[in-house]
C-alpha cells in the first residue's frame, strides 16, 4: 500500500536521509527504531509532506505522494501525528477534533468518526469543552490521535506515542493503537520503547545515520541478541 | 598583509581625491551632492553598527540624529563656538540613547522595533508642538555661508564612521555584536555581555547619527526642528545599508553614492516626491531577492568574471 | 462638569471603535501569519480614499460604499499577498517576521507618494448632508455618523469573532495561528488560508478607512499614525486577540479624550509613552498571558 522508494531527504544543506526504501501494506503495523536523530522523524515527515524528499519516489495507493502539498496527502488518507503531537493548544478538545476533520475525506464521516473516537477515548467526552493545554499528557496524546483519526486515515503514522507517559497510560495508548488497527487503519509507528513497538508490531526497520540498515520480522528482532543490547537495554537480555 | 595595505592605499587615496575635490571644480551642484553623500555615509554607517552588526532594527534611528542636530544648531546660534556645538549635539545624542538603552533593549527582536518606532514618534510629537518655528541663520551668517567648511566637515565626518565600522568589524567588540545578530541565547551561553554590548554599539551608532545631524544642521539655511525628527532619516537610513549591503563596511558607502545619484536624477524626472516610491520598490525588490545588497552582487559577479576566466587559463 | 465629562466619554468612544477597528485587521495578520504589517495604516488610507472617490464621483453614499471598499480591498489584500508577502511566507519564524517587517516598511515609503498623485496633499474628508447631525441626550451630544460608526465596528468585530468561533474555516485560521505545522498535518491548505487571512485583515482596514473619513480628515501621510494606532492597541491587548483588541482601542480613545483636557497638543506623546512602559513592562500585553 505505500512504498518508500530510494528516497534522499535534506534539512537545508544537511544530509537526514540516505537512500531510504520502505514498504507497508495495508493492515500492517510496521515499526521504525532508531537512536535520536537517526531520522525516524525524518522520514515520517517525508511521507506526510513536511519535508519533500529530493529523490526517489513515495507511493501510496499507486498515486506519488512526494510532489503533493501535505494537506492533500491527508485527503489521500494519510495522517501523521508527529512528535510534538500535532494538536492546538489553545482551542478546546472539541475545536481540535474538528479542525481534525478538516479535509473533505475526514468531514464527510466527522460525526460517525467522533463517535468512534470517544468510544475509543471517553475521557476526550468528558473533556470536551476544555482548553487542549489544560489536558495532561496521556490525554493529550489521546486527543492527538484522536484528532489523527478524525481525517479518516488508510494510513496512520505516529511519531513517538510513548514519550513522557507513565507505563500504565502507554499501555492504554497501544491497546487503542491496536484496536484503531484491527479496524483495518494501517500503522507505520516510531517508538523510543522498542520493546512495546516490537510486540504490537508485525515487522521492523532500523535506522541508522539516516539509513536503513535492517528490515526484519519484529518477533525475530526481539530475538536478535545485537538489537536488544543496541535498543532494548541489557536487562532484558 | 598585502592585501590590507592595498585596501589602506586605496582608502587613503580615495580620501585624498576626495580632499582635492574642491581644486578641479568649483560647481557648487557637485559639492553639494557630495556633501549630501558623504551625510548619508555618516548616517547610514552609523545605522549600519546598530542594525547591520549588532543585529538591532533600531527604527528610531531619526530621533538621535534630530537630537544631534537640534542640539547643535541651537547652542551654535547662541553663540557657542561650533566645534563644541557640535560635540554636545552628539554627546545629547549618546546620553539620550543610554537612558533609554537600558530598557529598550529588555525588549527582543519585534518589540524593540516597535518600541524605538513608537520612542522617535513621541520625540517628534513632543518637537514639533514645543519647536514650531522653522530656524533660519542669520543674516551675518547667511553672508559669509561657503559650501567649502561644510563639505570638509561631511568628508571628516563620513571617514571618521568608516573608520569607526571598520574598527568594530575587526574587534572583541564586534564580534560579540555579530554573536548577538546571529543568535541571541548562544551568545549568551558563551559568554557575551548582551545588554552591555548592545549598549556599546547604540552609544556608538547614536553618537555618529547625532554627529550627522549636527553636520546637517550646520549645512542647512533653514531648518524645520520636526523635519530633522522626521522617520524619512531613518527610513533613508535603512534603505540605504540594505541596497548596498548590510553588515559589511563598503555597503553602506556604495548605497550612499546610488541613493544620492539616483535621488538626483529621479527628482528631474518624477513629480513631488515620487522618488521616494521608487526606493520602496527598490526596497522591496533587494529584501526579497537579494538580501546582502549591492555588494554581495557585485562580489558574485566579480566571482563569475574569474571563475570565466580560469578554465580559459587552464585551456590555453 | 459631568455633562463635560460624559461628553468627552463619548467622544473618546466614537474614536476608540476606530482605533479597535484598526487593529482588528492588524492584530488578525499578525496572529495567523506572524507577519506585522506595518503598512496597515497604509492600507487603511486607500480605503479612505476608495469611499472618497466612490462618493464624490459617483454620488455612492458612504454607508452604502463601505461593503464595496471591503471588498475591493479584500482583493487588493489578496494580490499583495500574492505578489510580495507570499514570498516571505515559507521562512522561519524569526526572518519572516523581519523581512515581511522590512517589506511593510517599503509600502509605507511607496503609498504616500502614490496617494498624494492621485488625491493630492489636500485634507478631504466624506461629507455626506447629514453629516454634521446629531442629537441629544441628557445634555450630552451623540452625533449621527459617529454613532454609525461605532455600531458598524461593533458589528464588524462581532462578525469577526463569529466567524473565527463558530465557522469552520475560522477555526482554521485560529489552528493556523496556533501552529502551522499541526495545520497542515491536519489538511488545512496553509497558502490559502494566509491568502484569505491577508485580505480579511486589509478589508478591515479598508472599512476603517472610510469610517475615519466620515469624521475626521484624509491626508496621504496619514497612514503611519494610524499604524501606530493600531499597533499600541494590539500591543495593549496582547499580540492576535480580536475581542481584547476592540476593547483596548476603546481604552485608548477614552485615554486619549481625558488627557486631551489636560495635555492638549501633548496627548498623543502621552499616549505613545504609556504603551511604552507597557512594552516594555509587560510585553506580552495588558489582556495576553505570559
Amino acid at each position: 500500500m505505500l512504498e518508500v522508494n530510494h528516497i534522499d531527504t535534506y534539512y537545508g544543506e544537511l544530509k537526514a536521509l540516505w537512500d531510504v526504501s520502505l514498504t507497508l501494506d495495508k493492515g500492517e503495523i510496521v515499526a521504525l527504531i532508531g537512536a535520536n536523530g537517526s531520522g525516524k522523524s525524518t522520514l515520517l515527515e517525508a511521507i506526510a509532506g513536511l519535508l519533500p524528499p529530493t529523490t526517489g519516489e513515495i507511493l501510496f495507493e499507486g498515486v506519488r505522494l512526494d510532489k503533493e502539498p501535505s494537506h492533500r496527502i491527508v485527503e489521500f488518507g494519510v495522517c501523521l501525528v508527529p512528535e510534538d503531537r500535532g494538536i492546538f493548544p489553545g482551542m478546546n478538545v472539541s475545536e481540535n477534533l474538528e479542525l481534525g476533520a478538516f479535509s473533505k475525506r475526514g468531514r464527510k464521516e466527522k460525526e460517525e468518526t467522533l463517535h468512534v473516537v470517544y468510544g475509543l477515548f471517553p475521557i476526550l467526552k468528558n473533556r470536551r469543552n476544555q482548553l487542549t493545554r489544560t489536558l495532561s499528557g496521556g490525554e493529550q496524546q489521546m486527543l492527538a490521535i484522536g484528532k489523527g483519526l478524525l481525517s479518516r486515515p488508510k494510513l496512520l503514522m505516529l511519531d513517538e506515542p510513548s514519550l513522557g507517559l507513565a507505563p500504565l497510560v502507554t499501555k492504554n495508548i497501544f491497546e487503542a493503537i491496536c484496536q484503531i488497527n484491527q479496524t483495518g487503519v494501517s500503522i507505520l509507528l516510531v517508538e523510543q520503547n522498542v520493546h512495546i513497538a516490537l510486540r504490537v508490531a508485525k515487522r521492523a526497520y532500523i535506522i541508522e545515520n539516516g539509513r536503513i540498515v535492517q528490515h526484519e520480522q519484529a518477533k525475530n528482532l526481539l530475538r536478535d541478541r545485537r538489537v536488544i543490547q543496541a535498543y532494548l537495554g541489557t536487562h532484558y537480555a | 598583509m598585502p592585501k590590507n595595505w592595498k585596501s589602506f592605499f586605496i582608502f587613503g587615496g580615495i580620501i585624498a581625491l576626495l580632499a582635492m575635490l574642491p581644486l578641479f571644480t568649483n560647481r557648487s551642484d557637485v559639492l553639494t551632492w557630495s556633501c549630501l553623500t558623504l551625510q548619508y555615509i555618516l548616517l547610514s554607517q552609523s545605522w549600519n553598527i546598530i542594525g547591520g552588526y549588532a543585529g538591532q532594527v533600531n527604527l528610531g534611528h531619526a530621533a538621535f540624529f534630530g537630537l544631534g542636530a537640534l542640539t547643535t544648531r541651537y547652542l551654535w546660534l547662541a553663540g557657542l563656538p561650533f566645534p563644541a556645538s557640535l560635540l554636545s549635539g552628539a554627546f545629547i545624542a549618546t546620553v539620550f540613547a543610554l537612558l533609554i538603552g537600558i530598557p529598550a533593549f529588555r525588549l527582543r527582536g519585534i518589540y524593540f522595533v516597535i518600541g524605538t518606532l513608537v520612542l522617535a514618534e513621541i520625540l517628534k510629537v513632543v518637537i514639533d508642538t514645543r519647536f514650531p518655528v522653522a530656524s533660519v541663520l542669520p543674516v551675518e551668517t547667511l553672508l559669509t555661508y561657503s559650501l567649502l567648511p561644510r563639505y570638509y566637515l561631511s568628508l571628516m565626518g563620513a571617514v571618521l564612521s568608516v573608520i569607526a565600522v571598520y574598527f568594530i568589524s575587526r574587534s572583541r567588540l564586534g564580534l560579540g555584536m555579530m554573536a548577538i545578530r546571529e543568535d541571541e541565547d548562544a551568545a549568551r551561553t558563551s559568554g557575551v555581555n548582551i545588554l552591555q554590548n548592545k549598549l556599546i554599539a547604540f552609544a556608538i551608532s547614536t553618537f555618529l547619527a547625532g554627529l550627522a545631524g549636527g553636520i546637517f544642521a550646520f549645512y542647512m539655511v533653514a531648518i524645520q526642528p520636526g523635519y530633522v525628527f522626521s522617520p524619512i532619516w531613518t527610513f533613508d537610513s535603512v534603505v540605504i545599508v540594505f541596497v548596498g549591503g548590510i553588515g559589511t563596511l563598503i555597503g553602506p558607502i556604495i548605497g550612499s553614492v546610488f541613493f544620492v545619484l539616483l535621488k538626483q536624477w529621479l527628482s528631474l524626472h518624477l513629480p513631488g516626491g515620487l522618488h521616494l516610491a521608487v526606493f520602496g520598490v527598490l526596497f522591496i525588490l533587494v529584501v526579497l531577492y537579494m538580501p546582502d545588497g549591492f555588494i554581495e552582487a557585485i562580489r558574485r559577479y566579480g566571482k563569475m568574471v574569474t571563475l570565466g576566466r580560469k578554465p580559459m587559463v587552464q585551456g590555453g | 462638569m459631568v455633562q463635560f465629562l460624559a461628553q468627552t466619554f463619548v467622544n473618546g468612544i466614537n474614536v476608540g471603535a476606530l482605533y479597535g477597528l484598526a487593529a482588528v485587521g492588524l492584530s488578525l495578520i499578525f496572529g495567523v501569519m506572524r507577519i506585522l504589517n506595518v503598512a496597515h495604516g497604509e492600507f487603511l488610507m486607500v480605503g479612505g480614499y476608495i469611499g472618497f472617490w466612490l462618493f464624490k464621483l459617483y454620488g455612492v453614499d458612504p454607508f452604502v460604499g463601505l461593503p464595496l471598499v471591503g471588498i475591493f480591498l479584500f482583493l487588493i489584500g489578496i494580490v499583495f499577498y500574492k505578489v510580495v508577502f507570499s514570498r516571505v511566507a515559507k521562512f522561519h519564524e524569526e526572518v519572516k517576521l523581519k523581512n515581511s517587517l522590512l517589506i511593510a516598511f517599503g509600502l509605507y515609503l511607496i503609498f504616500p507618494q502614490i496617494a498624494m498623485v492621485l488625491w493630492t496633499a489636500d485634507e478631504r474628508a466624506i461629507s455626506p448632508a447629514y453629516s454634521g447631525q446629531a442629537f441629544d441626550l441628557l445634555g450630552v451630544r451623540f452625533g449621527y455618523v459617529p454613532l454609525a460608526g461605532v455600531c458598524i465596528a461593533i458589528i464588524v468585530i462581532l462578525a469577526m469573532y463569529l466567524f473565527l468561533t463558530k465557522t469552520y474555516f475560522g477555526k482554521s485560521l485560529r489552528g493556523t495561528a496556533e501552529s502551522w505545522k499541526a495545520a497542515k498535518l491536519s489538511g488545512i491548505h496553509i497558502e490559502w488560508t494566509f491568502m484569505i487571512t491577508f485580505g480579511l485583515g486589509i478589508s478591515l482596514a479598508g472599512i476603517a478607512g472610510v469610517l475615519i473619513a466620515l469624521t475626521q480628515e484624509l491626508t496621504p501621510f496619514m497612514g503611519m499614525p494610524w499604524t501606530l494606532k493600531a499597533l499600541i492597541v494590539v500591543v495593549l491587548a496582547g499580540m492576535g486577540s480580536i475581542v481584547g483588541a476592540f476593547v483596548a482601542g476603546l481604552i485608548l480613545g477614552i485615554v486619549e479624550a481625558v488627557s486631551a483636557i489636560f495635555m492638549g497638543p501633548y496627548t498623543i506623546a502621552i499616549g505613545l509613552l504609556i504603551f511604552l512602559i507597557i512594552l516594555v513592562l509587560r510585553p506580552q500585553g495588558l489582556f495576553g498571558r505570559a
